[in-house]
């Protein structure tokens, strides 16, 4: 690289000035450092395009999807072999042994004093043991799994507790409201990730906390401007996305814009076709 | 033995009489002039005392080398390894061996088990499915972020270098995983009780 032996040939000529008595130390600048700079800016200023950073914010599962048919008849078949192949567990065991000494108790010929010392097992048989759990069991409720209100409602971060979720914003671009994943114009002096939890921030009003996954982008969408609006300096626009996990699903305050939360089954609905296929690639739905 | 015993009684005669010096003489021990001797102590003499017979100068250095052996064998005794931790989970407990604990192996019926063993091979084909789709996912979502990246390496070095730079804040990274059930909001979990009975060693 040219900037790094400008350093090195200026470290040698110095060298030599101090060796030479009687020369002048001046100082110079290294013109190396001057060049790199002089080229990005020539860079961006020659690069036509407008630099964008979206967030791709995926509100991950909360509960384990239903079986698939051969997913539960699988599921049971296995239940029914492991069992089979099992040993007798303790409880089993000593439900036998009461069940034994029920029988006996019953039949004619039974002396209390041979039984061996088993206190506590004449006091609390297994069988009322199993009814107890039961009836704590029963006395628990849980939260529904579905609910088909909240299911309906786009809008909402609690629906379709099954699947991942994405998040969408109306922005306006250009001429037009279009949904979007929520992106924000790259400004100086700031990474293209920073960009992104600034366009998060502004589209949800810092409502969402979000993890995100590493300084790289996961894809990138490019739009050329139509030919008439098209200049020198702008040809188009580069979007990147940025992958985000939502690690608190508190809503806090209100959203500025209109903010959608769509499976990715849905998401041809809202998106436009070459976006969509960009944006297709990354969002797994595994 | 007995020179203690002697030294004692002496002790306790002296401390209970406080003799004039003058009015008597030989009979109180507590006076100490080589010609009265004093009677009351109990007449001691070498083979009474029992003293250990003296030793000669060969024996130090032997009983030195005894005492070095000794210490030697000792040390090479000490110096066992450290016995090793079993692992629980490779012992099979005794429990497990119980002949009463055999369940009785049901009898399968041909159709029954034709069954079991087609839709064992239905699973397997059903999951390489399964898995051949979530490579190829994978394969495809890499293949978009090297895109992503050889645009912005098209755009700006500078924001090219800061994207390759791993984030440290990242890890330890933690999400809690689906249930079977959501959350209830605002539950507080009753508090268990249990004896926990892991046996812990030290090396």
């Amino acid at each position: 690289m040219v900037s790094r032996s400008f350093p090195q040939l200026l470290t040698c000529f110095n060298r030599t000035a101090v060796g030479s008595a009687g020369c002048r130390r001046f100082s110079i600048t290294p013109p190396g450092r001057a060049t790199p700079q002089s080229s990005t800016a020539v860079e961006r200023v020659t690069s036509p395009w407008t630099l964008m950073a979206a967030v791709c914010l995926q509100r991950l599962p909360v509960i384990t999807a239903d079986c698939s048919p051969i997913e539960q008849r699988f599921k049971q078949m296995m239940q029914q072999m492991e069992l089979e192949k099992s040993l007798l567990s303790d409880h089993e065991l000593r439900l036998m042994e009461d069940a034994e000494r029920m029988s006996r108790k019953q039949g004619n010929e039974y002396d209390s004093d041979e039984e061996e010392g088993h206190g506590d097992q004449e006091i609390m048989l297994a069988q009322d043991l199993e009814d107890t759990w039961e009836q704590r069991f029963k006395s628990f409720q849980p939260a529904p799994r579905v609910r088909a209100d909240l299911d309906k409602d786009l809008t909402s971060v609690q629906r379709c507790l099954a699947d991942s979720l994405v998040l969408l914003a109306e922005q306006q671009v250009g001429a037009e409201k279009l949904w979007l994943l929520p992106q924000a114009a790259w400004q100086e002096g700031e990474t293209l990730r920073q960009t992104a939890e600034r366009a998060l921030c502004s589209v949800t009003a810092a409502g969402f906390k979000a993890t995100f996954l590493g300084n790289a982008p996961c894809g990138v969408y490019k739009y050329k401007l139509p030919k008439a609006a098209r200049t020198e300096s702008s040809v188009g626009t580069k979007v990147f996305f940025f992958k985000a996990i939502l690690a608190d699903s508190a809503p806090g305050t209100a959203p500025n814009t209109a903010l959608l939360w769509v499976k990715k089954s849905e998401l041809q609905k809202y998106l436009k076709p070459a976006y969509m296929m960009k944006v297709d690639r990354f969002i797994l739905s595994l | 033995m007995s020179l203690v015993v002697s030294r004692c009684i002496c002790g306790l005669l002296c401390r209970q009489a406080v003799p004039p010096r003058l009015l008597l003489g030989e009979y109180f021990p507590g006076v100490q002039s080589p010609w009265f001797s004093p009677v009351v102590t109990l007449k001691t003499s070498a083979p009474l005392r029992a003293e250990p017979k003296k030793k000669n100068k060969v024996d130090p250095r032997r009983e030195q080398m005894m005492k070095e052996r000794l210490k030697k064998k000792l040390k090479k005794l000490e110096r066992v390894p450290p016995e090793l931790i079993p692992i629980e989970d490779f012992i099979t407990p005794t429990k497990c061996l119980d002949e009463t604990r055999k369940r009785i192996p049901p009898r399968l019926s041909f159709e029954e088990s034709e069954s079991r063993a087609l839709l064992l091979k239905e699973w397997s084909r059903y999951k390489q499915k399964q898995q051949m789709a979530e490579v190829e996912a994978i394969e495809v979502a890499l293949e978009a972020q090297r895109e992503a990246l050889e645009e912005l390496k098209l755009e700006s070095k500078e924001l090219y270098q800061a994207a390759l730079k791993p984030d440290p804040l990242l890890f330890p990274f933690t999400h809690e995983g689906p249930a079977y059930t959501p959350p209830i909001p605002n539950y507080e979990a009753p508090d268990g009780k249990y004896n926990d009975v892991t046996k812990v060693y030290t090396q």
